[in-house]
Protein backbone atom coordinates (compact mmCIF):
# COMPACT_ATOMS: atom_id res chain seq x y z
CA UNK A 1 0.00 0.00 0.00
CA UNK A 2 2.67 2.47 0.67
CA UNK A 3 4.39 1.35 -2.77
CA UNK A 4 1.27 2.49 -4.35
CA UNK A 5 0.82 5.67 -2.64
CA UNK A 6 4.61 6.52 -3.18
CA UNK A 7 4.08 5.89 -6.84
CA UNK A 8 0.79 7.44 -7.14
CA UNK A 9 2.69 10.76 -5.52
CA UNK A 10 5.15 10.63 -7.71
CA UNK A 11 2.45 10.24 -10.63
CA UNK A 12 1.11 13.58 -9.51
CA UNK A 13 4.23 14.72 -8.80
CA UNK A 14 5.81 14.45 -12.19
CA UNK A 15 2.32 15.02 -14.28
CA UNK A 16 2.10 18.63 -12.50
CA UNK A 17 5.38 19.11 -13.64
CA UNK A 18 5.07 18.28 -17.04
CA UNK A 19 1.66 20.09 -17.25
CA UNK A 20 2.97 23.15 -18.28
CA UNK A 21 3.69 22.39 -22.10
CA UNK A 22 4.73 25.67 -23.22
CA UNK A 23 5.94 28.49 -21.91
CA UNK A 24 3.65 32.01 -21.94
CA UNK A 25 3.39 32.47 -25.64
CA UNK A 26 2.95 36.44 -27.38
CA UNK A 27 1.75 37.67 -30.23
CA UNK A 28 4.03 39.63 -32.15
CA UNK A 29 3.88 41.97 -34.95
CA UNK A 30 7.12 44.58 -36.48
CA UNK A 31 7.50 47.50 -34.27
CA UNK A 32 6.94 50.44 -36.59
CA UNK A 33 2.94 49.30 -36.57
CA UNK A 34 0.82 51.28 -34.95
CA UNK A 35 -1.22 48.69 -33.32
CA UNK A 36 -0.88 48.54 -29.44
CA UNK A 37 -2.86 45.43 -28.63
CA UNK A 38 -5.41 43.09 -29.73
CA UNK A 39 -7.82 40.34 -28.64
CA UNK A 40 -7.14 36.76 -29.30
CA UNK A 41 -10.24 36.71 -31.56
CA UNK A 42 -9.01 39.93 -33.51
CA UNK A 43 -5.71 37.89 -34.05
CA UNK A 44 -7.13 34.79 -34.78
CA UNK A 45 -8.95 36.13 -37.74
CA UNK A 46 -5.84 36.75 -39.43
CA UNK A 47 -4.83 33.01 -38.60
CA UNK A 48 -8.49 31.75 -40.24
CA UNK A 49 -8.37 33.85 -43.25
CA UNK A 50 -11.12 36.02 -41.72
CA UNK A 51 -9.12 39.31 -42.96
CA UNK A 52 -5.96 40.21 -44.61
CA UNK A 53 -4.94 43.47 -42.72
CA UNK A 54 -1.88 41.73 -41.37
CA UNK A 55 -0.12 38.96 -42.98
CA UNK A 56 -0.16 35.90 -40.41
CA UNK A 57 3.20 33.56 -40.22
CA UNK A 58 3.18 30.20 -38.92
CA UNK A 59 4.84 28.17 -36.55
CA UNK A 60 6.42 24.67 -37.55
CA UNK A 61 3.73 22.29 -38.59
CA UNK A 62 3.45 19.63 -35.50
CA UNK A 63 5.17 21.95 -32.95
CA UNK A 64 4.06 22.88 -29.44
CA UNK A 65 4.00 25.94 -29.73
CA UNK A 66 1.77 25.43 -33.12
CA UNK A 67 -1.05 23.37 -31.21
CA UNK A 68 -0.51 25.97 -27.87
CA UNK A 69 -1.40 28.58 -29.90
CA UNK A 70 -4.29 26.84 -32.19
CA UNK A 71 -6.05 25.50 -28.78
CA UNK A 72 -5.72 28.94 -26.73
CA UNK A 73 -5.76 31.29 -29.30
CA UNK A 74 -7.52 29.91 -32.25
CA UNK A 75 -9.62 27.30 -29.80
CA UNK A 76 -9.55 24.96 -32.64
CA UNK A 77 -7.60 21.80 -33.38
CA UNK A 78 -5.43 21.33 -36.93
CA UNK A 79 -7.50 19.51 -38.96
CA UNK A 80 -10.52 22.27 -38.25
CA UNK A 81 -7.86 24.68 -39.09
CA UNK A 82 -6.70 22.65 -42.23
CA UNK A 83 -10.46 22.40 -43.40
CA UNK A 84 -10.97 26.15 -43.36
CA UNK A 85 -7.83 26.83 -45.46
CA UNK A 86 -8.57 24.19 -47.47
CA UNK A 87 -11.59 25.79 -48.62
CA UNK A 88 -9.95 29.37 -48.97
CA UNK A 89 -6.95 27.97 -51.17
CA UNK A 90 -9.31 25.60 -53.42
CA UNK A 91 -11.79 28.59 -53.93
CA UNK A 92 -8.76 31.05 -54.83
CA UNK A 93 -9.74 33.34 -51.75
CA UNK A 94 -6.34 33.08 -50.64
CA UNK A 95 -3.15 32.35 -49.70
CA UNK A 96 -2.23 29.98 -46.28
CA UNK A 97 0.22 31.71 -43.80
CA UNK A 98 3.86 30.84 -44.77
CA UNK A 99 5.45 28.05 -42.38
CA UNK A 100 9.14 29.04 -40.33
CA UNK A 101 11.21 26.71 -38.85
CA UNK A 102 11.70 28.63 -35.34
CA UNK A 103 11.17 31.81 -33.76
CA UNK A 104 14.10 33.08 -34.72
CA UNK A 105 13.19 32.78 -37.96
CA UNK A 106 9.76 34.58 -37.26
CA UNK A 107 11.29 37.11 -36.39
CA UNK A 108 13.24 37.80 -39.29
CA UNK A 109 10.52 37.72 -41.20
CA UNK A 110 8.61 40.16 -39.01
CA UNK A 111 11.59 42.35 -39.51
CA UNK A 112 11.13 42.62 -43.13
CA UNK A 113 7.59 43.15 -43.53
CA UNK A 114 5.86 45.75 -41.32
CA UNK A 115 2.26 44.05 -41.85
CA UNK A 116 3.22 40.88 -40.45
CA UNK A 117 1.93 38.76 -37.49
CA UNK A 118 3.39 35.70 -35.71
CA UNK A 119 3.89 33.81 -31.93
CA UNK A 120 6.62 32.96 -30.38
CA UNK A 121 7.86 32.25 -26.66
CA UNK A 122 7.66 34.74 -24.15
CA UNK A 123 11.35 34.38 -23.72
CA UNK A 124 12.17 35.21 -27.04
CA UNK A 125 10.79 38.99 -27.22
CA UNK A 126 13.64 40.92 -28.31
CA UNK A 127 13.63 44.74 -29.62
CA UNK A 128 13.17 43.44 -33.51
CA UNK A 129 9.68 42.92 -32.57
CA UNK A 130 6.37 44.66 -30.48
CA UNK A 131 4.37 42.39 -28.40
CA UNK A 132 0.33 43.06 -29.06
CA UNK A 133 -0.82 40.20 -26.89
CA UNK A 134 0.06 37.87 -23.83
CA UNK A 135 -1.58 34.34 -23.49
CA UNK A 136 -0.77 32.98 -20.34
CA UNK B 1 -9.49 7.14 -62.49
CA UNK B 2 -7.29 4.12 -62.00
CA UNK B 3 -4.23 6.14 -62.53
CA UNK B 4 -5.04 8.89 -60.33
CA UNK B 5 -6.00 6.13 -57.46
CA UNK B 6 -2.69 5.07 -57.43
CA UNK B 7 -0.85 8.39 -57.37
CA UNK B 8 -3.43 8.72 -54.54
CA UNK B 9 -2.11 5.61 -52.65
CA UNK B 10 1.72 6.87 -53.55
CA UNK B 11 0.77 10.31 -51.84
CA UNK B 12 -0.71 8.55 -48.50
CA UNK B 13 2.08 5.71 -48.63
CA UNK B 14 4.53 8.33 -48.67
CA UNK B 15 3.86 11.25 -45.99
CA UNK B 16 6.40 13.27 -46.68
CA UNK B 17 4.98 13.55 -50.80
CA UNK B 18 1.21 14.80 -49.26
CA UNK B 19 2.53 18.02 -48.76
CA UNK B 20 1.65 21.28 -51.06
CA UNK B 21 4.19 21.13 -53.17
CA UNK B 22 6.89 23.05 -54.42
CA UNK B 23 7.32 23.01 -58.20
CA UNK B 24 10.07 25.94 -58.78
CA UNK B 25 12.57 26.84 -56.12
CA UNK B 26 11.92 29.74 -55.15
CA UNK B 27 8.03 28.66 -54.03
CA UNK B 28 6.31 30.58 -56.65
CA UNK B 29 4.93 27.69 -58.10
CA UNK B 30 2.66 25.62 -56.37
CA UNK B 31 1.04 22.17 -56.39
CA UNK B 32 -1.77 21.29 -54.43
CA UNK B 33 -4.82 18.89 -54.34
CA UNK B 34 -7.61 17.30 -52.65
CA UNK B 35 -9.77 13.86 -52.89
CA UNK B 36 -12.49 11.93 -51.98
CA UNK B 37 -13.13 8.47 -52.19
CA UNK B 38 -16.44 7.95 -51.80
CA UNK B 39 -18.50 4.53 -51.91
CA UNK B 40 -22.28 4.15 -51.36
CA UNK B 41 -25.39 1.77 -51.03
CA UNK B 42 -28.81 2.31 -51.50
CA UNK B 43 -30.04 -0.12 -48.86
CA UNK B 44 -33.91 0.30 -49.25
CA UNK B 45 -35.86 2.17 -51.61
CA UNK B 46 -39.51 2.67 -52.81
CA UNK B 47 -41.56 4.62 -54.49
CA UNK B 48 -45.28 5.59 -54.28
CA UNK B 49 -45.82 3.04 -51.57
CA UNK B 50 -44.20 0.18 -53.02
CA UNK B 51 -40.97 -1.11 -52.90
CA UNK B 52 -41.63 -2.99 -56.42
CA UNK B 53 -38.36 -2.17 -58.48
CA UNK B 54 -39.06 0.53 -60.80
CA UNK B 55 -36.98 2.42 -63.37
CA UNK B 56 -36.95 5.96 -64.19
CA UNK B 57 -34.51 7.50 -67.20
CA UNK B 58 -31.49 5.24 -66.97
CA UNK B 59 -31.39 4.09 -63.85
CA UNK B 60 -32.92 0.94 -62.11
CA UNK B 61 -34.62 1.89 -58.63
CA UNK B 62 -34.46 1.64 -55.43
CA UNK B 63 -31.92 4.36 -56.21
CA UNK B 64 -30.64 7.80 -54.39
CA UNK B 65 -29.75 10.72 -56.63
CA UNK B 66 -26.17 12.21 -54.65
CA UNK B 67 -24.73 14.24 -57.56
CA UNK B 68 -27.07 16.70 -59.77
CA UNK B 69 -24.34 18.05 -61.32
CA UNK B 70 -23.14 14.56 -62.61
CA UNK B 71 -25.86 12.86 -62.38
CA UNK B 72 -24.44 10.59 -59.57
CA UNK B 73 -26.95 7.82 -58.77
CA UNK B 74 -26.60 4.71 -56.53
CA UNK B 75 -28.50 1.84 -57.57
CA UNK B 76 -29.46 -0.84 -55.13
CA UNK B 77 -28.71 -3.98 -57.66
CA UNK B 78 -25.62 -2.84 -57.92
CA UNK B 79 -24.14 -2.94 -54.35
CA UNK B 80 -21.56 -0.82 -53.01
CA UNK B 81 -20.43 1.48 -55.79
CA UNK B 82 -17.46 4.15 -55.93
CA UNK B 83 -17.75 4.81 -59.11
CA UNK B 84 -20.36 7.92 -58.92
CA UNK B 85 -18.60 10.58 -56.81
CA UNK B 86 -14.68 9.76 -56.26
CA UNK B 87 -12.63 12.42 -57.01
CA UNK B 88 -8.92 13.52 -57.65
CA UNK B 89 -8.28 17.14 -58.08
CA UNK B 90 -4.93 19.42 -58.33
CA UNK B 91 -4.56 22.97 -58.27
CA UNK B 92 -1.57 24.47 -60.05
CA UNK B 93 -0.85 28.31 -58.59
CA UNK B 94 1.98 29.90 -60.05
CA UNK B 95 2.68 33.57 -58.46
CA UNK B 96 4.79 35.92 -61.00
CA UNK B 97 4.25 38.32 -58.60
CA UNK B 98 3.20 38.82 -54.97
CA UNK B 99 0.13 40.76 -56.73
CA UNK B 100 -0.22 38.83 -59.47
CA UNK B 101 -1.04 34.94 -59.86
CA UNK B 102 -2.77 32.55 -62.24
CA UNK B 103 -4.11 29.25 -60.62
CA UNK B 104 -6.05 26.14 -62.59
CA UNK B 105 -7.61 23.37 -60.99
CA UNK B 106 -8.00 20.23 -62.90
CA UNK B 107 -10.34 17.21 -61.39
CA UNK B 108 -10.58 13.98 -62.76
CA UNK B 109 -14.13 12.32 -62.26
CA UNK B 110 -15.01 8.03 -62.07
CA UNK B 111 -18.01 9.49 -63.04
CA UNK B 112 -17.99 12.22 -65.73
CA UNK B 113 -20.89 12.31 -68.48
CA UNK B 114 -20.19 16.09 -68.94
CA UNK B 115 -17.20 15.70 -70.97
CA UNK B 116 -17.52 11.97 -71.21
CA UNK B 117 -14.61 10.90 -67.92
CA UNK B 118 -11.74 12.78 -68.93
CA UNK B 119 -10.56 15.37 -66.62
CA UNK B 120 -11.90 18.86 -66.76
CA UNK B 121 -10.51 22.21 -66.27
CA UNK B 122 -12.78 23.55 -62.87
CA UNK B 123 -11.11 26.56 -62.39
CA UNK B 124 -9.15 28.50 -64.58
CA UNK B 125 -8.32 32.14 -63.74
CA UNK B 126 -6.13 35.02 -62.81
CA UNK B 127 -5.96 36.73 -59.50
CA UNK B 128 -4.70 40.24 -59.12
CA UNK B 129 -4.80 42.48 -56.16
CA UNK B 130 -3.71 46.57 -56.23
CA UNK B 131 -0.99 45.79 -53.72
CA UNK B 132 0.69 42.92 -51.27
CA UNK B 133 -2.27 42.31 -48.33
CA UNK B 134 -4.88 44.63 -49.84
CA UNK B 135 -8.24 44.53 -48.96
CA UNK B 136 -9.49 44.23 -52.69
CA UNK B 137 -8.77 41.03 -55.15
CA UNK B 138 -9.93 40.86 -58.24
CA UNK B 139 -10.16 37.42 -60.68
CA UNK B 140 -10.91 36.68 -64.01
CA UNK B 141 -11.61 33.31 -65.99
CA UNK B 142 -13.44 30.61 -65.39
CA UNK B 143 -14.49 29.88 -61.70
CA UNK B 144 -17.61 27.73 -59.99
CA UNK B 145 -20.55 30.22 -58.90
CA UNK B 146 -20.17 30.80 -55.45
CA UNK B 147 -24.22 30.29 -55.06
CA UNK B 148 -24.93 28.81 -51.54
CA UNK B 149 -22.46 28.28 -49.19
CA UNK B 150 -20.77 25.22 -50.00
CA UNK B 151 -21.65 25.94 -53.93
CA UNK B 152 -17.86 26.78 -54.61
CA UNK B 153 -16.11 24.06 -52.79
CA UNK B 154 -18.65 21.55 -53.56
CA UNK B 155 -15.80 18.79 -54.07
CA UNK B 156 -13.56 19.74 -51.30
CA UNK B 157 -14.42 17.05 -49.16
CA UNK B 158 -11.80 17.39 -46.20
CA UNK B 159 -13.42 21.40 -45.80
CA UNK B 160 -16.94 19.93 -44.97
CA UNK B 161 -18.63 17.65 -41.97
CA UNK B 162 -20.48 15.53 -44.06
CA UNK B 163 -19.15 12.77 -46.94
CA UNK B 164 -21.41 15.50 -49.13
CA UNK B 165 -23.48 18.73 -48.92
CA UNK B 166 -27.19 17.86 -48.97
CA UNK B 167 -28.52 16.91 -51.82
CA UNK B 168 -31.33 18.31 -51.73
CA UNK B 169 -29.98 21.96 -51.37
CA UNK B 170 -26.95 21.63 -53.99
CA UNK B 171 -26.85 20.62 -57.73
CA UNK B 172 -27.69 22.41 -60.94
CA UNK B 173 -27.33 22.36 -64.60
CA UNK B 174 -24.83 25.30 -64.44
CA UNK B 175 -21.98 25.30 -62.33
CA UNK B 176 -19.19 27.59 -63.25
CA UNK B 177 -18.92 30.81 -65.42
CA UNK B 178 -16.43 32.65 -67.40
CA UNK B 179 -16.16 35.89 -66.01
CA UNK B 180 -15.08 37.97 -63.62
CA UNK B 181 -15.20 38.80 -59.82
CA UNK B 182 -13.92 41.57 -57.47
CA UNK B 183 -14.07 41.05 -53.51
CA UNK B 184 -13.52 43.54 -50.63
CA UNK B 185 -12.22 41.80 -47.20
CA UNK B 186 -12.09 43.86 -44.14
CA UNK B 187 -12.21 43.75 -40.79
CA UNK B 188 -15.06 46.13 -39.28
CA UNK B 189 -13.24 48.43 -36.94
CA UNK B 190 -11.59 47.41 -34.19
CA UNK B 191 -14.00 44.22 -33.51
CA UNK B 192 -13.09 40.58 -33.92
CA UNK B 193 -15.69 41.09 -37.04
CA UNK B 194 -14.55 40.79 -40.67
CA UNK B 195 -16.94 40.91 -43.72
CA UNK B 196 -16.42 40.22 -47.50
CA UNK B 197 -18.30 41.58 -49.91
CA UNK B 198 -18.23 39.95 -53.22
CA UNK B 199 -19.46 40.38 -56.79
CA UNK B 200 -19.28 38.40 -60.08
CA UNK B 201 -20.47 38.35 -63.58
CA UNK B 202 -20.32 35.85 -66.69
CA UNK B 203 -21.80 33.32 -68.33
CA UNK B 204 -22.00 29.64 -69.04
CA UNK B 205 -23.17 27.15 -71.94
CA UNK B 206 -22.88 23.50 -71.19
CA UNK B 207 -23.96 21.99 -74.34
CA UNK B 208 -25.57 18.08 -73.51
CA UNK B 209 -25.65 18.95 -69.90
CA UNK B 210 -25.94 15.68 -67.73
CA UNK B 211 -28.80 17.32 -65.54
CA UNK B 212 -30.87 18.26 -67.60
CA UNK B 213 -30.63 15.04 -70.34
CA UNK B 214 -30.18 12.46 -68.12
CA UNK B 215 -32.12 13.54 -65.23
CA UNK B 216 -35.05 15.25 -66.59
CA UNK B 217 -35.60 15.54 -70.74
CA UNK B 218 -33.68 12.17 -71.57
CA UNK B 219 -32.92 13.70 -75.28
CA UNK B 220 -29.65 16.09 -75.39
CA UNK B 221 -30.89 19.66 -73.66
CA UNK B 222 -28.49 22.63 -73.60
CA UNK B 223 -28.52 25.13 -70.98
CA UNK B 224 -27.23 28.83 -71.00
CA UNK B 225 -26.65 31.31 -68.22
CA UNK B 226 -25.73 34.63 -69.67
CA UNK B 227 -25.70 37.98 -67.96
CA UNK B 228 -25.14 36.61 -64.59
CA UNK B 229 -24.74 39.37 -61.93
CA UNK B 230 -24.36 38.68 -58.10
CA UNK B 231 -23.36 39.84 -55.23
CA UNK B 232 -22.55 38.30 -51.67
CA UNK B 233 -21.78 39.84 -48.40
CA UNK B 234 -20.52 37.66 -45.59
CA UNK B 235 -19.82 38.47 -42.02
CA UNK B 236 -17.84 36.41 -39.93
CA UNK B 237 -16.45 36.82 -36.08
CA UNK B 238 -14.42 33.55 -35.15
CA UNK B 239 -17.24 31.58 -33.79
CA UNK B 240 -20.46 33.03 -36.29
CA UNK B 241 -20.18 33.34 -39.81
CA UNK B 242 -23.31 35.12 -41.92
CA UNK B 243 -23.58 35.00 -45.52
CA UNK B 244 -26.71 36.40 -47.87
CA UNK B 245 -26.20 36.33 -51.44
CA UNK B 246 -28.17 37.08 -54.56
CA UNK B 247 -27.58 36.74 -58.04
CA UNK B 248 -30.08 36.92 -61.50
CA UNK B 249 -29.10 35.61 -64.75
CA UNK B 250 -31.03 35.17 -68.40
CA UNK B 251 -31.74 31.30 -68.51
CA UNK B 252 -31.79 29.31 -72.29
CA UNK B 253 -32.84 25.90 -72.24
CA UNK B 254 -33.29 24.39 -75.87
CA UNK B 255 -32.83 21.16 -77.71
CA UNK B 256 -31.95 20.51 -81.04
CA UNK B 257 -35.09 20.39 -83.87
CA UNK B 258 -34.23 17.17 -85.53
CA UNK B 259 -34.51 19.41 -89.64
CA UNK B 260 -31.64 21.59 -87.49
CA UNK B 261 -32.65 24.64 -85.76
CA UNK B 262 -33.19 24.58 -82.31
CA UNK B 263 -36.06 24.25 -80.08
CA UNK B 264 -36.35 26.29 -77.00
CA UNK B 265 -37.80 25.40 -73.95
CA UNK B 266 -37.03 28.58 -72.28
CA UNK B 267 -35.41 31.45 -74.13
CA UNK B 268 -33.63 34.59 -72.52
CA UNK B 269 -35.64 34.19 -69.29
CA UNK B 270 -35.05 36.23 -66.20
CA UNK B 271 -34.19 33.97 -62.94
CA UNK B 272 -33.35 34.91 -59.71
CA UNK B 273 -31.37 32.52 -57.32
CA UNK B 274 -31.05 33.97 -53.54
CA UNK B 275 -29.88 32.75 -50.21
CA UNK B 276 -29.04 33.52 -46.42
CA UNK B 277 -26.99 30.86 -44.49
CA UNK B 278 -25.30 31.15 -40.51
CA UNK B 279 -23.31 29.01 -39.53
CA UNK B 280 -21.85 28.78 -35.97
CA UNK B 281 -18.34 27.01 -34.68
CA UNK B 282 -18.64 27.58 -30.91
CA UNK B 283 -16.24 25.44 -28.72
CA UNK B 284 -17.20 21.67 -29.67
CA UNK B 285 -20.33 22.51 -30.66
CA UNK B 286 -21.33 23.84 -34.78
CA UNK B 287 -24.30 24.41 -36.11
CA UNK B 288 -25.79 24.61 -39.97
CA UNK B 289 -28.36 26.63 -41.46
CA UNK B 290 -29.40 27.94 -44.79
CA UNK B 291 -32.71 28.80 -46.59
CA UNK B 292 -32.11 29.19 -50.39
CA UNK B 293 -34.49 29.90 -53.35
CA UNK B 294 -34.65 29.44 -57.16
CA UNK B 295 -37.37 31.87 -59.35
CA UNK B 296 -38.08 32.25 -62.62
CA UNK B 297 -41.26 33.59 -63.02
CA UNK B 298 -43.05 34.88 -65.63
CA UNK B 299 -47.06 35.20 -65.88
CA UNK B 300 -47.21 35.93 -69.49
CA UNK B 301 -45.51 32.84 -70.44
CA UNK B 302 -47.17 30.82 -67.82
CA UNK B 303 -44.13 30.19 -65.93
CA UNK B 304 -44.18 29.74 -62.23
CA UNK B 305 -40.60 27.52 -61.42
CA UNK B 306 -39.81 28.11 -57.90
CA UNK B 307 -38.09 25.81 -55.70
CA UNK B 308 -37.77 26.39 -51.84
CA UNK B 309 -34.73 24.97 -50.21
CA UNK B 310 -33.63 24.62 -46.22
CA UNK B 311 -30.63 22.78 -44.34
CA UNK B 312 -29.78 22.81 -40.78
CA UNK B 313 -27.42 20.60 -39.13
CA UNK B 314 -26.00 20.25 -35.63
CA UNK B 315 -22.56 18.66 -34.52
CA UNK B 316 -20.31 18.27 -31.66
CA UNK B 317 -16.86 17.72 -31.89
CA UNK B 318 -14.87 15.34 -29.68
CA UNK B 319 -11.29 15.56 -30.59
CA UNK B 320 -10.43 13.64 -33.84
CA UNK B 321 -14.42 12.57 -33.93
CA UNK B 322 -17.31 15.06 -35.35
CA UNK B 323 -20.97 13.57 -35.40
CA UNK B 324 -23.63 15.12 -36.65
CA UNK B 325 -27.64 15.45 -37.64
CA UNK B 326 -28.22 17.79 -40.35
CA UNK B 327 -31.57 17.83 -42.03
CA UNK B 328 -32.76 19.00 -45.55
CA UNK B 329 -35.71 19.22 -47.73
CA UNK B 330 -36.57 21.27 -50.79
CA UNK B 331 -40.03 21.98 -53.06
CA UNK B 332 -41.41 23.06 -55.93
CA UNK B 333 -44.55 25.32 -56.05
CA UNK B 334 -46.15 24.51 -58.99
CA UNK B 335 -48.58 21.20 -59.02
CA UNK B 336 -47.01 18.56 -59.74
CA UNK B 337 -44.51 19.47 -57.50
CA UNK B 338 -41.19 18.40 -56.67
CA UNK B 339 -39.67 17.79 -53.80
CA UNK B 340 -37.95 15.94 -50.68
CA UNK B 341 -36.84 15.76 -47.31
CA UNK B 342 -33.34 13.99 -45.73
CA UNK B 343 -32.54 13.30 -42.53
CA UNK B 344 -28.74 12.46 -42.43
CA UNK B 345 -26.36 10.98 -39.81
CA UNK B 346 -22.82 11.60 -40.11
CA UNK B 347 -19.40 10.98 -38.69
CA UNK B 348 -15.93 12.83 -39.60
CA UNK B 349 -12.87 11.16 -38.10
CA UNK B 350 -9.54 13.20 -38.69
CA UNK B 351 -7.78 10.15 -38.05
CA UNK B 352 -4.58 11.28 -39.78
CA UNK B 353 -3.08 14.47 -40.70
CA UNK B 354 -4.71 16.13 -43.91
CA UNK B 355 -6.82 12.78 -44.23
CA UNK B 356 -10.77 11.96 -42.92
CA UNK B 357 -12.84 9.25 -42.94
CA UNK B 358 -16.27 9.69 -42.99
CA UNK B 359 -19.15 7.71 -42.84
CA UNK B 360 -22.71 8.74 -43.29
CA UNK B 361 -26.42 7.40 -43.32
CA UNK B 362 -29.39 8.87 -44.92
CA UNK B 363 -33.03 8.57 -44.76
CA UNK B 364 -34.55 10.29 -47.66
CA UNK B 365 -38.59 10.65 -48.43
CA UNK B 366 -39.68 11.68 -51.99
CA UNK B 367 -42.36 14.18 -51.31
CA UNK B 368 -43.16 14.69 -55.46
CA UNK B 369 -46.61 14.65 -56.86
CA UNK B 370 -45.46 12.97 -60.22
CA UNK B 371 -48.41 10.16 -61.56
CA UNK B 372 -44.57 8.24 -61.89
CA UNK B 373 -42.49 7.18 -60.34
CA UNK B 374 -39.42 9.54 -59.65
CA UNK B 375 -36.18 9.06 -57.44
CA UNK B 376 -38.12 7.88 -54.68
CA UNK B 377 -37.55 7.19 -51.07
CA UNK B 378 -34.08 5.43 -49.97
CA UNK B 379 -31.73 4.82 -46.79
CA UNK B 380 -28.51 5.09 -48.34
CA UNK B 381 -25.15 4.21 -46.41
CA UNK B 382 -22.40 6.22 -47.40
CA UNK B 383 -18.37 5.87 -46.65
CA UNK B 384 -15.58 8.24 -47.88
CA UNK B 385 -12.04 8.93 -47.44
CA UNK B 386 -11.28 12.68 -48.22
CA UNK B 387 -8.22 14.87 -48.31
CA UNK B 388 -5.89 17.40 -49.20
CA UNK B 389 -1.95 17.39 -50.70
Amino acid sequence: MKQLIRTMVMVSALSSITLPVYAELVIVVNPQNDIKSMSNSQAAQYFLGGSVQFTPLEQASGSPIRLEFYKKVLEKEPPQVQAIWARIVFTGKGKPPKEYKTSEEIKKAIRENVNAIGYIEKSAVDDSVKVVASIP
Amino acid sequence: MKKSLLALAICLLYPTLSQASDLSDDGTFKLTGFYSITGAKVLSGSALNSSTPWTYQQWQCPCSMQAWEYAGVYEKNKGFQFNQESLVGVQLKKDFSPTFSATTQIISRANNPNTGSRPTIDWAYATWTPEQDSPWTFQAGKMRIPLYYYSDYLYIGYAYPWVRPAPDVYGWPIYAYNGANLSYRAQLGKSEWATTVSAWTGGYTQKNDAYDTLIYYTTPTHESWKKILGVSVAANNGIVDVRAMYMRYKDTLWQDKPGGGNLYLVNDQSTQIMGVSANMDYKNWLIKAEVDRYQQVDASKGLNNVYKYALFGVGYQFGAWTPMYTYSQYTTINEPTEGRKTHYLSLRWDFHKDTALKIQYDISKDKSHYPYPFFGDSKLLSISLQGIF
